[in-house]
Parts: structure tokens; C-alpha cells; sequence
């Protein structure tokens, strides 16, 4: 037998080398033979909250009561370019709507998936409630309420005889005298727990306590504040914060709490101001680059995604977004490049291979394509992913002229993923071309049920309908692509040539 | 003349309706003048001879209910007499030659016109009786002594509406329309009586007797709905002259003298304009219009007519056609603006965009921007006033423009130089140095390329081939391939749990056969979910329609996870499924209350 550790040490060695478990069951072991030990204490609720630990800056899915029930929102038709929930109002930057497919809610694709950005602000109850389940369209609406519960069930699930500390039976008082302990304790509430109305207690006595001087407690306050939808009250704790102490993390908070409130504008300033105080400040210029985005600027947002890469070039989220950014204006082979690039980084995944694939196709190196999609195929890990590749597939196979093929992959997607509306409406385009009208118009109207932002089925529609002589349905329909794509030339012209047939003796 | 010079520049822009460069002063506007009318009921007549000219307006009232003849002076209602029955062109014009020269009012409403003279009724012109048919005569003959029962009247009377070329009387129409029990009294009542048959007028417009001046004597001139046009005695309201014309008339404008030549341009209900002349038994020209006429006038001895397909065109009076343009939107009326002081003539179109444009033959010399549809549109002297543009609304509005005695219209083409469009660069993104160096590439590795990829593709068709089978054998599509049942599942799930509503889409996709004996089951793991109804028969499925089947399904315990319900469609007696599909369900929020 060698040397025996102090266990204390080794209990903060496993800490150290993020071997939380370990650690959490030396410190109780620890505590039992002395209850009162307050280092082993702290350990043990750092080590439990490390655990259920998620940054909760980046991760942000606002729930459905929330995004419907919005008494924060005021004006309800917002100046163009002012307001996250009008996207497409402002600088009309970026390519159409024909070339980058949207998102349910009206924004484009976007090359790097986020909670944010998939989650959206859907336009109705109905459009809220039902759950898309396309990875492509919009993410399922497991909302912020669902995740909060989970870790806050944490607790129970890794304690059976019960919570670590019980909270409700703590003097926080008397904690919060005690600043380097009322931290640890404050964490382990605020994120094992999940219990912010405790925490929020905690943080208030503990900033009287530090006689309101301490930026660190006002941070937690606002962040409390955040959690229980009060974002009035967060915005005045973290710029006092930012009075007393420039932190990258306050400015983001701040940002965060004004794209909540739907003012871009401001949370664009903020990061401004923030950058002059850190230049050059990755995740500032990376979150200027996500407002942008959310707002349609898309020139606006890969300038700074760019600006992201000067500093740091290895950020994933920033090639990624660049290389679908020059994908859909026509540059597969910079997306290519960049493409390559993530993959040199280690990235290995179905979804890189099926960006190489798409690229390699568009960018005419034919000798790559299928290889790629093959290996997407082979490392999917759902069936929706799998879809995405057979949709491509289809794709392919529609620029070869087999459309024998495109009809299988077609199939194959639908097969995998039963909502995939754009092969829905390829496929109604595939037997059109075959003389099955009526499977074609069944086939178009899914599609456009399913997914009610795209154009193309309506469009589809219309054509399909003018052409057995059905001039009402082509109406009816055309309008309603004009309605989702106001621009679309093709849509015009129909709508202008069943116009000159209705007027005509 | 200075003002008139600065002016001129403003002309140019003639898109720009704008207040500060406008032609136009704003002398009227009242938004609830409750004017519902058409530009062939609107006209300005100097009803006293006191050099005062009046509007007359006759107005169909809000709910086509209260006809009333208005006359307004300044921007106050002088009078109003109530209409029996809704007005189809109100027009002035001179009886007789007494002094002071005071026009009387003709207003043409169903079968009679009414005269008005100082704003009193004066005289009521009847139109001549048709001749009835001869077997619906008949027919009441019959009723009369009681011959024939009701059915079989009904019956007759619908075989000769069937067949025969002469229409019907209003009386047997009517008849035709009762229920049994209401026949009889309505026979008694009216068997007694001669059946007549009437027709009634669609439009009118006056033609000088014989005399060029503006004081002078006119006749009327009125198109029926029998396909005729009628001109009319001044004096002693006889029928001085009769054309059959081959469609109804809708718009009627007339030039020329009776006694001496004139001539007819009317643009008819199907479609087409017939220009007639005097003597002519038969229309002299014939111009077929490819939409329906919005409206016709006549500028000096130009055609010009609006159409529904958006278009403006213009004919000579022999009907050959000299221009056409096309409108921003449709056309609702159409006026002539007759400016004497700059013999300046062109033509007033409101359109449905809340604007009325202004054509000197195909050249958009102005526009007005309006706050409403403008339904009926004139210009001329009203008031001491001699060029004033009247427009009402289809809210009921009246506006009254005065055109600046300083404006000047350009009369040349507006639109000159390059058209706009040629000037617009297209942003085509410029090829890289990576795309030349790959064009290079395959250039030189061309034919190994192809090779790859012609076994890559060879190798994906029959993978994509072997799930295809494999998506077939399991019945994994949510589109059945079997040709004796063609149908199509998709499932959407609705709520945010702990219960959700699961809806599925069933559609039946052949063209004409119907599907029935569907059964419908779930299967799903029974610890996480409990479905209210996981086996049920689906309804007959007619083709072509979408039957949505709603189920309740609610998610058991607390441990926020999700899984996947199955959903077969089978057809009764065979124990492999036609459709499956896999719903992944999301996670239920509901725990959150809990």
C-alpha cells in the first residue's frame, strides 16, 4: 500500500479531472464521518451542480405560454427591421427565398442549429401547438419549461433516499453572511435544484449583505429575474452590474434579456459597447452575428461571423454559418472549402457529409458526392437525419435524369420522416410529370398542410390546377403563394395570366 | 405666366400625385355624403339658365332601397324627389327652344323615363308593349275559363320557357316561381288580366336635333334590353327612329346631328362595340373586345374603351384599333375630360388602386391619388366654375376637384429615353479562383471522375433500391403503393401534454373508387402512454378528400421522456399492414405544473 491520499485532496483531484461522481460520493462518505465538515459540503454541491451544469447563455428555448402569452410585447405591428418577430421587414440582404429555403417561421436556414434559432416565434396557437418534427423546418417545441424540470429533478434522480440539502429548511440568512460558502450553495440551488424563487431569496440577502457592491450577486439576481420572465427588472440588476465590473458574461446576459423583450436593436448596441471594452470579444461578435441572422441581415451577420474567424479560427458555429451563407449565394466551392475545413477540425457527422455531398454536387466534383452522402447515410444516428440524406439523394438524382431513383429516394425520406414536406412536394412534382394528377394534388395538398410556410406546394398547386382547367383552385392557390412569397416572379405571372382568362368574354 | 411656367416642370412627373405639384385643388370632400351611384346617373346641367350649373345625381341610396333624384349646388343638396324605382341613366337636355333656355331632366328608370322640368315632374314616357307569346296567351285563355289545373299550367308555361324563342311575361315568370299552394290565388287574381310583356332600358344619351349648339335641341336616345335602340321625339316623345342591334347595349355615346348624319357607338353586353349610323338597319362596324367594356367615350372621333383584363384602347370610328395599354389595375369607370380653354380633351379612368389616371390618347399625362373607389367620375362646368371634376365614391363620398386654370398637361409621350428596366445590373456573383482551379481539375481528371461516379451511382441505386424494398416489404411508407388501395397517412401531433391529440390525415388517392373496411390500431409501449382509443375502424374513404381521425393520447409518469407510437393501417381479414408510419411524440410539458 502506498501513501494514502488525504481524502479531502482526493476528492478535489476528481473534481479537478471533471470526475464528478466520484467526487460527489468521496464527499459523502466524508460527511458522514464528520457532518459538520463545510469544505467537504461545498465540494460536494460544486461537484452535484457541475453535473446538471448547462451554460445558460447559449441555451434558450422560450416555451409556448411564453412566446404566445407575451405581455411584454407592446407594439404589435413593429417598425420593418426593428423586431425579431416580423423577420424578412428589414434590409432585404441575402438570397431570395427560391434559392435559401425557410424556416416555420419565416427566417432562413441557418448553417449552424442553435435552440434560438429553431425555436422561432410562431405565429398562432395552432401553428404553436403542433409539433413539427422535421429537423430542417423547426425543432420540436420542447420548451423551456421541459428542460427546467428535468434538471430539476436531478436531485431525486441521483439522491433515492432523498435531496442533498434540503432547501426549504436552510436559514439563507445566515448563509448569505458567509459570501464564499453562499456562492457555492446559490449555484447548487439555482442549477441542481432549480429552484429560483430560493435562489433569488439567497442572492437578495447576500447583496444587502455585501451593501450592494458586489457585481457578482447582482448577476445572479438578473439571472433569477431572467429565469422567472421579470425582464424589466433583470435589465436594471445587470446594468448596474456593468457599472461596477465589465464582464463578457453581464453584456451577454443583457443582450439576451433584450432579444427577449424583441429589441435587436438595443441588444446590437449592447454588444457594441461591448466590444469596445473587449475588443475583438468572440462570443460578443458571435451573438451580434446570431442577431443579425434572426433578423434576416444575413451580409450583415457573416461580416461578423467573419470577424469571429480573424479571432478564433476555429469556431465551428462561424464556418459553418459562412459556408451555407456562400452555399445559397451560389459559391459552393468557398462552402466546399469550408466545409473541408470542419471536417480537418474533427468534426464527423452525418450533417457535414451531407453539406460536403451537396456542395461537391453543386460545385460539379462528381467523383465525391455519392461517397460523401454514403458516409452521411451510414454515421445518421435518426431516422430524420437519414431523411435529410435520402432528400438529397433525390435531389441528385433529379439533376442526373433519374427519376426512377429521385422516386425511391423520395419514398425513402418519407419513409424516415413522415412530416418532411419537401419531398411531399417533389414527389407530387415527379408524378405530375407522370399523368397522376390526382395523386399529385394529394401529395401538394400534405404538403402545403404540413408545412405551411413554403411556397412551393401552392405554387405547385396552381400549376397543376390551370393546367386540368381548374382556374378557381389555381386562384386560390396562387394567391396563397403570393401570400407566402410575395416576390415570386413565376407566382406573378400566373396569378396575371388566370386574371386575363377570368376577364376574357 | 410666371406661375404657368413653373408649373410645367411638374408635368413631367406624371406618377406623382402629390399636393404641392397637383393640378388639382381640393375644393370638396365629404365622406358621408351618401352618394351611391354610377357614372351614367351623374350629370351637370344648368337646370335654372341662370349660368349656375347644378350636379344631378341619381342616387341608388346605401341599401339600393331609398332611390332619390339629388341636385346639388356649391357643396349644399338643393332638392331631392323621390325615385320609384332605381335609376339607370340620368341625363339633360333641351325641349324646346323658349327662352330662357332651362334643360329638363330625363331619367330613365325600367320601362319609363321621367321627365323633370324645374326640378317638377313633367311627363312619364311608357316604352311600347311587346307582343306576348302567342302560346303563353294561350295558356292564360285557358286559365281564365278555368280549361286547365294548375300543374299542367305550370308544366306548359315550363315547356314554352323551354322552347320558345320569345321570352316569357313577368306575370307567368312569377307564376313559375310560386309553391302550389300560393298558385291558385295568384291565378285568380291575375287571370282576369291581358299578359303584357315589357322590356326596360339599360342605357341613354342625348343626340342633337338639328342644330350644333350647345343650346340646341336633342332627342333621346335609349338602349333596351330587348337588343333595340330607340330615339326619341323631344316634344311629343314618339319613336322617330328603331335599330335591332345583336346583344344588349351597356354603353351608348352618340355623335352628329338627327336631321343630318350621326352617328352610334354602342358597346354591347357580349363583348363587342357596333357602330351604327343613320339609315343603317344593320351596325356598320363591328368591334369584338376580347374582355367586357368598363366603360366608352368618345374623344373627337375616337373610340376609347376601358376593358376588365386592365387595358385601355383605342379605335377609330371605323373600329380599327390605334392603341392599347395596359392599366396598373382594373378599371372601374370611365369619363371624358373636355377642357375648352386649352381645347384640351383626354380621358379619366378610375381604377381600383385608389387612383384615377388621366389618358391623352395612350399617354398617362396625370394622376390623382383618391381615398376611395371611385365609382362614378365627371367633368365639366359646375357651378360658375368651368372646370371641375365630380367624383363619388363607392363609400358613399363625394369629392370636387377644381383643375388650376394655371396647370398645363404635357401632351407629348411621357415616357421617354431608355425604358427603366435596361439600367438595372443584375447581381450575378462573380466566379472564384477556386472555381477555375476546379473547372481545371476536371479538365484534367475528367474521365476518372465519370468512372467514380458512375459505379458511386450504380452502388447508391441499388442501396436506394434495397431500402425501397425493405420501406415496401415492412409497409413503412406513409404512401401505400398498392394499386387497389392508394392511400396516404400523416400524423400530426397537437398540444403540449400531458395529453396530446394525435390527428391523423387519411386520404384515399385513386381517382374514383372508394376504400372501405379499414382498421386503424396503435402500438406503443403501455407504461409511458395510454391512447383512448389505440384499435378503431376508419370510415368509408371517398377519393380525394382528407379524413382527419383525432385520438387522445396521454403521457403516464413523470420522467419527461418521449417515445414513438406506431400506427398501422390495415384493411379487414389480412394481417399485414397497408401503411405504418412512427410518431415520435414530444415531450410533455404538462409536468411542469405538476
Amino acid at each position: 500500500m502506498g501513501l494514502e491520499m488525504d481524502p479531502l485532496l482526493h476528492a478535489l483531484s476528481y473534481f479537478r479531472r471533471r470526475k464528478f461522481q466520484l467526487c460527489s460520493d468521496l464527499c459523502s462518505q466524508l460527511l458522514e464521518k464528520e457532518p459538520g465538515d463545510q469544505a467537504a459540503w461545498c465540494l460536494k454541491m460544486r461537484a452535484l451542480t457541475e453535473m446538471v451544469y448547462v451554460d445558460e447563455i447559449d441555451v434558450d428555448q422560450e416555451g409556448i405560454a411564453e412566446m404566445m402569452l407575451d405581455e411584454n410585447a407592446i407594439a404589435q405591428v413593429a417598425r420593418p427591421g426593428t423586431s425579431l418577430k416580423a423577420p424578412g421587414t428589414g434590409q432585404g440582404a441575402g438570397p431570395s427565398q427560391a434559392i435559401r429555403p425557410l424556416t416555420q417561421t419565416g427566417r432562413p436556414l441557418t448553417g449552424f442549429v442553435r435552440p434560438s434559432t429553431q425555436a422561432g416565434r410562431p405565429g398562432s396557437i395552432e401553428q404553436a401547438i403542433k409539433t413539427p418534427r422535421t429537423a430542417h423546418t423547426a425543432r420540436p417545441m420542447t420548451s423551456a419549461s421541459g428542460r427546467y424540470v428535468r434538471l430539476g429533478t436531478a436531485s431525486m434522480l441521483t439522491n433515492p433516499d432523498g435531496p442533498f440539502i434540503n432547501v426549504s429548511k436552510l436559514n439563507l440568512n445566515n448563509y448569505a453572511q458567509k459570501p464564499k460558502l453562499a456562492k457555492t450553495l446559490f449555484e447548487y440551488i439555482f442549477h441542481h435544484e432549480s429552484d429560483v424563487k430560493n435562489a433569488l431569496d439567497l442572492a437578495a440577502y447576500a447583496t444587502q449583505h455585501a451593501q450592494f457592491k458586489d457585481w457578482w450577486w447582482k448577476v445572479q439576481i438578473g439571472k433569477c429575474y431572467y429565469r422567472l420572465g421579470l425582464y424589466r427588472e433583470a435589465e436594471t440588476q445587470f446594468k448596474s452590474a456593468l457599472r461596477q465590473q465589465d464582464m463578457v458574461d453581464t453584456i451577454l446576459y443583457l443582450a439576451k434579456v433584450y432579444s427577449r423583450l424583441d429589441q435587436p436593436l438595443t441588444a446590437l448596441n449592447v454588444f457594441k459597447q461591448g466590444l469596445e471594452q473587449f475588443p475583438g470579444e468572440v462570443s460578443l461578435l458571435c451573438g451580434m452575428a446570431r442577431i443579425h441572422e434572426e433578423m434576416n441581415n444575413i451580409s450583415a451577420a457573416a461580416e461578423c461571423y467573419k470577424d469571429v474567424l480573424k479571432q478564433d479560427n476555429t469556431h465551428v458555429e462561424a464556418i459553418a454559418c459562412i459556408a451555407s451563407n456562400h452555399f445559397y449565394s451560389d459559391q459552393p466551392e468557398i462552402a466546399l472549402r469550408f466545409y473541408r475545413r470542419l471536417l480537418q477540425m474533427g468534426i464527423y457527422n452525418s450533417q457535414l457529409f451531407n453539406n460536403l455531398g451537396l456542395c461537391c454536387f453543386y460545385a460539379q466534383q462528381y467523383d465525391m458526392i455519392l461517397s460523401s452522402f454514403e458516409r452521411a447515410l451510414s454515421l445518421a444516428e435518426s431516422e430524420e437525419e437519414a431523411a435529410d440524406v435520402w432528400y438529397n439523394l433525390g435531389h441528385v438524382a433529379v439533376g442526373i435524369g433519374d427519376t426512377n431513383l429521385a422516386y425511391q429516394c423520395f419514398k425513402l425520406t418519407l419513409a424516415n420522416n413522415n412530416d418532411h414536406a419537401e419531398s411531399y412536394n417533389n414527389l407530387a412534382v415527379l408524378e405530375m410529370q407522370k399523368g397522376h394528377i390526382e395523386q399529385a394534388r394529394v401529395f401538394l395538398q400534405t404538403a402545403s398542410s404540413i408545412a405551411p410556410h413554403m411556397y412551393e406546394p401552392h405554387f405547385n398547386f396552381a400549376v397543376l390546377s390551370e393546367k386540368v382547367g381548374d382556374l378557381q383552385r389555381s386562384y386560390i392557390a396562387a394567391q396563397k403563394s403570393k401570400e407566402t412569397f410575395p416576390e415570386h416572379v413565376d407566382t406573378q405571372q400566373l396569378i396575371k395570366q388566370l386574371k386575363q382568362h377570368f376577364a376574357r368574354v | 405666366m410666371a406661375a404657368a411656367a413653373s408649373s410645367a416642370p411638374s408635368s413631367g412627373s406624371a406618377g406623382d400625385g402629390t399636393r404641392a405639384t397637383s393640378k388639382w385643388l381640393d375644393a370638396h370632400y365629404d365622406p358621408v355624403a351618401n352618394l351611391h351611384t354610377f357614372s351614367s346617373c351623374v350629370t351637370l346641367a344648368d337646370l335654372h339658365g341662370d349660368g349656375d350649373y347644378k350636379l344631378v345625381v341619381g342616387n341608388f341610396g346605401s341599401t339600393g332601397h331609398e332611390m332619390k333624384l339629388k341636385v346639388y349646388q356649391g357643396t349644399s343638396l338643393l332638392s331631392e324627389n323621390t325615385l320609384p324605382d332605381l335609376p339607370t341613366s340620368v341625363v339633360s337636355f333641351l325641349m324646346e327652344q323658349h327662352e330662357p333656355r332651362m334643360p329638363a331632366l330625363a331619367v330613365a328608370s325600367g320601362p319609363y323615363i321621367y321627365v323633370y322640368k324645374n326640378l317638377r315632374p313633367y311627363f312619364k314616357f311608357t316604352l311600347p308593349p311587346m307582343e306576348p307569346n302567342p302560346m303563353e296567351k294561350v295558356v292564360w285563355e285557358q286559365a281564365k275559363e278555368d280549361k286547365v289545373d294548375l300543374l299542367s299550367m305550370k308544366e306548359m308555361l315550363e315547356a314554352i320557357r323551354e322552347n320558345a324563342e320569345m321570352p316569357l311575361s313577368v306575370q307567368s315568370l312569377r307564376f313559375l316561381t310560386l309553391d302550389p299552394p300560393e298558385m291558385d290565388s295568384f291565378v285568380n287574381q291575375h287571370k282576369s288580366q291581358p299578359i303584357k310583356r315589357q322590356t326596360v332600358m339599360t342605357c341613354m344619351a342625348t343626340l342633337k336635333k338639328n342644330r350644333v349648339d350647345e343650346d340646341a335641341i336633342s332627342c333621346l336616345v335609349i338602349g333596351t334590353e330587348n337588343m333595340e335602340i330607340l330615339i326619341l321625339d323631344p316634344e311629343a316623345f314618339t319613336i322617330l327612329s328603331k335599330v335591332t342591334i345583336p346583344s344588349v347595349p351597356t354603353f351608348l355615346d352618340v355623335a352628329g346631328q338627327f336631321d343630318v348624319e350621326y352617328r352610334l357607338t354602342v358597346a354591347c353586353r357580349n363583348g363587342s362595340i357596333y357602330i351604327l349610323r343613320r339609315d343603317s338597319k344593320r351596325p356598320k362596324y363591328c368591334i369584338e373586345l376580347s374582355a367586357q367594356a368598363v366603360g366608352l367615350v368618345r374623344i373627337q372621333k375616337n373610340i376609347i374603351v376601358a376593358c376588365s383584363d386592365e387595358t385601355l384602347r383605342g379605335y377609330t370610328q371605323k373600329g380599327k384599333k390605334l392603341w392599347g395599354v395596359t392599366l396598373p389595375a382594373t378599371p372601374i369607370t370611365l369619363g371624358i375630360m373636355d377642357e375648352k380653354f386649352q381645347s384640351f380633351q383626354a380621358v379619366l379612368v378610375a381604377l381600383a388602386n385608389l387612383e384615377v389616371h388621366i389618358y391623352r390618347d395612350k399617354n398617362l399625362v396625370n394622376v390623382i391619388q383618391v381615398p376611395d373607389i371611385v365609382t362614378s367620375i365627371s367633368f365639366g362646368h359646375y357651378g360658375r366654375e368651368d372646370n371641375t371634376l365630380i367624383m363619388t365614391t363607392k363609400g358613399g363620398g363625394l369629392i370636387i376637384k377644381i383643375l388650376k386654370r394655371t396647370s398645363t398637361f404635357h401632351k407629348g409621350d411621357t415616357a421617354v429615353g431608355v425604358p427603366v428596366a435596361q439600367s438595372i445590373k443584375l447581381s450575378v456573383p462573380k466566379k472564384t479562383k477556386l472555381y477555375v482551379d476546379q473547372t481545371l481539375r476536371e479538365r484534367e481528371s475528367g474521365v476518372a471522375m465519370h468512372q467514380v461516379f458512375q459505379t458511386d451511382l450504380s452502388r447508391i441505386r441499388l442501396m436506394a433500391a434495397r431500402a425501397y424494398v425493405r420501406a415496401l416489404e415492412c409497409s413503412m411508407t406513409p404512401v401505400s403503393e398498392s394499386l387497389q388501395e392508394p392511400l396516404k397517412l400523416n400524423a400530426v401531433v397537437q398540444g403540449m401534454g400531458p395529453t396530446f391529440k394525435l390527428c391523423l390525415n387519411l386520404q384515399n388517392m385513386s381517382e374514383n373508387r372508394a376504400v372501405a373496411n379499414l382498421l386503424i390500431c396503435f402500438v406503443y409501449d403501455e407504461n409511458r402512454y395510454s391512447i383512448e382509443r389505440p384499435f378503431f375502424k376508419a370510415p368509408m374513404l371517398i377519393p380525394g378528400l382528407n379524413y382527419p381521425l383525432a385520438t387522445f393520447v396521454e403521457c403516464l409518469g413523470d420522467q419527461g421522456i418521449s417515445d414513438i407510437i406506431k400506427v398501422f393501417v390495415l384493411s379487414e381479414g389480412n394481417s399485414r399492414p397497408l401503411l405504418t408510419a412512427h410518431i415520435s411524440m414530444p415531450v410533455s410539458e404538462g409536468l411542469a405544473a405538476a
